[in-house]
């Protein structure tokens, strides 16, 4: 051992020392939760984003569906259903879906290559919204009264399904965010009061010096906030390097045409700009909950041996 | 400056360890406290450093019963009143000078405000050279000086010491207690824990003899 001159020190050394807090054990744990919570908030918000987006599809579109009447001309009935809709305010544009069109909807049930006119199916009419908010579905509804065997399917079903499917989703991420972030401040506990006990001597020094409770406090939260802002960086940058390398794999596994089924379904499994933001606002929260956390402990810990 | 009245102390249910003080002691005044193991020298300073309540009885420190004061107002005092310990109680990774600099250091001071200020008290106690030493470094006379100069450098108006001669060699402890006296000359008033009667022969103050938890008072 050699005495330290001046020189060697170039600053009034810390007064909890560096190494008697459980540092690289605890940047680790702080690491792995930061990256646990990057990547579920990323997965929340991904079903979050792709439900919007597919309610807001779907809620653009209403679809008449005529079904075959004895008596009555479909073609007719179809023209007549076109005009009814596009008289309605709020509506952009309606048109027919072709027979063709049809037959390929029908190809999942009925196989290909039958032959639809000897079949008496009913036809659609797909009305495309200008404003869903402004739209008048009632009125629509009524006029369409008048052609035996029209109906009108807002979709409403199926958008109520997937917003239920969605928001179950989105609690459930959400529940396990709060549950690693309640595991992340037990674990950040535990690791300070094995601090502040194995620091007891330095605690009751400084104590008996005149030094307050807050000073005390404040010495220990700066070395967990440098702990939580490590953890947060390793474990929020991993998680950036995972969202990428996922996304990448996924472009080159699945082939692009069921890649692109994929997309619409689920949305690009993408971070993009405002999502590597998000990741990046992880990391400032879990080093400011490792700072608050263990701030709390000490204070608790020594209004209890003071 | 120190009154007790009908002090008791005993911890939790047990034996009482100090029973019924009464006594008064002046502004710059220097005391030995004297008394065999277990007689209750340690927890008496205790209850003079603000670190531990009396069970009965009332202790006034500088005019204020400190029965009745706050968290706040406890630390307030406290830092008018310094410690030395027999073993030294130096925080072992800051050199000599950040260890007598620490309680500048807790109540914000910057270093360049303090820097001459310690360096001036090292010179003194005979550690100029040695103010960038770790404690590990220092022997023990070395330490128990860092120590007094950790407790005067705040310029306390009440000096304790406890046992701060147990672990040197009979030439040292006198150069030690000297230092007290040095610092009492300056209006530090001072309470000396010792159980090592000879040495006190060697200096004028008054004992406060501590038996069985009752005190008395000898010139």
């Amino acid at each position: 051992m050699t005495e330290e001159r001046p020189a060697q020190r170039a600053r009034t050394a810390p007064i909890v020392p560096e190494r008697s807090v459980a540092g690289r054990t605890l940047v680790l744990l702080v690491a792995i939760m930061t990256f646990l919570s990057a990547v579920t908030l990323g997965g929340v918000v991904l079903v979050q984003k792709s439900a919007v987006a597919w309610s807001s599809d779907v809620g653009r579109e209403v679809t008449i569906e005529i079904r075959p009447v004895e008596g009555e001309v479909m073609e007719s009935n179809l023209r007549t259903a076109v005009a009814l809709a596009e008289q309605t305010p709020g509506v952009a544009a309606a048109r027919v879906v072709s027979l063709e069109e049809s037959q390929q909807l029908l190809e999942p049930w009925l196989g290909t290559g039958i032959d639809l006119s000897a079949i008496d199916v009913p036809r659609l009419v797909v009305v495309e919204l200008a404003d869903p908010e402004d739209a008048d579905i009632a009125k629509l509804e009524r006029d369409l009264a008048a052609i035996q065997g029209a109906s009108l399917d807002t979709h409403a079903a199926w958008r109520q399904q997937l917003n239920a499917m969605a928001g179950t989703i989105v609690v459930s991420g959400l529940l396990v965010l709060s549950l690693i972030v309640l595991a992340t401040v037990l674990a950040i506990i535990f690791a300070t009061r094995g601090t502040m006990a194995s620091n007891r001597e330095i605690v009751d020094v400084l104590h008996f010096i005149g030094a307050s409770n807050s000073f005390i406090a404040g010495e220990f939260q700066g070395r967990f906030l440098s702990i939580g802002f490590r953890g947060g960086i390793v474990g929020g940058l991993a998680a950036i390097v995972f969202f990428l390398a996922v996304g990448l794999t996924a472009g080159n596994v699945v082939p692009d045409e069921a890649s692109a089924q994929l997309g619409i379904l689920f949305g690009r499994f993408s971070l993009g700009f405002d999502g590597i933001l998000g990741i990046l606002a992880v990391v400032p929260v879990i080093a400011s909950l490792t700072a608050i956390t263990s701030r709390l402990t000490v204070r608790r810990f020594l209004s209890q041996t003071s | 400056m120190i009154e007790f009245t009908n002090v008791g102390l005993r911890y939790g249910q047990g034996p009482e360890i100090l029973r019924d003080l009464s006594f008064r002691i002046e502004p710059g005044s220097f005391h030995f406290l004297t008394g065999p193991s277990g007689s209750g020298k340690t927890s008496l300073l205790k209850i003079l450093l603000l670190s531990l309540r009396p069970s009965t009885g009332k202790v006034k420190l500088f005019g204020r019963d400190v029965s009745a004061l706050d968290q706040d107002s406890l630390l307030q005092l406290r830092r008018h009143i310094g410690i030395v310990f027999q073993e030294f109680r130096l925080l072992e990774h800051l050199t000599t000078f950040e260890n007598v600099a620490l309680p500048l250091r807790v109540l914000g001071q910057p270093e360049s405000q303090y820097r001459e200020n310690v360096t001036e008290l090292l010179e003194w106690v005979g550690l100029g050279e040695r103010m960038h030493a770790l404690p590990a470094l220092l022997s023990g006379g070395e330490k128990q000086r860092a120590a007094i100069a950790r407790a005067v450098i705040g310029r306390p108006d009440i000096l304790l010491a406890d046992e701060p001669t147990g672990n040197v060699d009979p030439e040292l402890s006198l150069r030690l207690v000297r230092l007290f006296a040095e610092l009492n000359k300056m209006g530090t008033t001072i309470i000396l824990a010792t159980h090592e009667l000879p040495l006190l022969d060697n200096f004028p103050f008054p004992r406060m003899m501590l038996d069985d938890g009752r005190v008395s008072f000898r010139d």
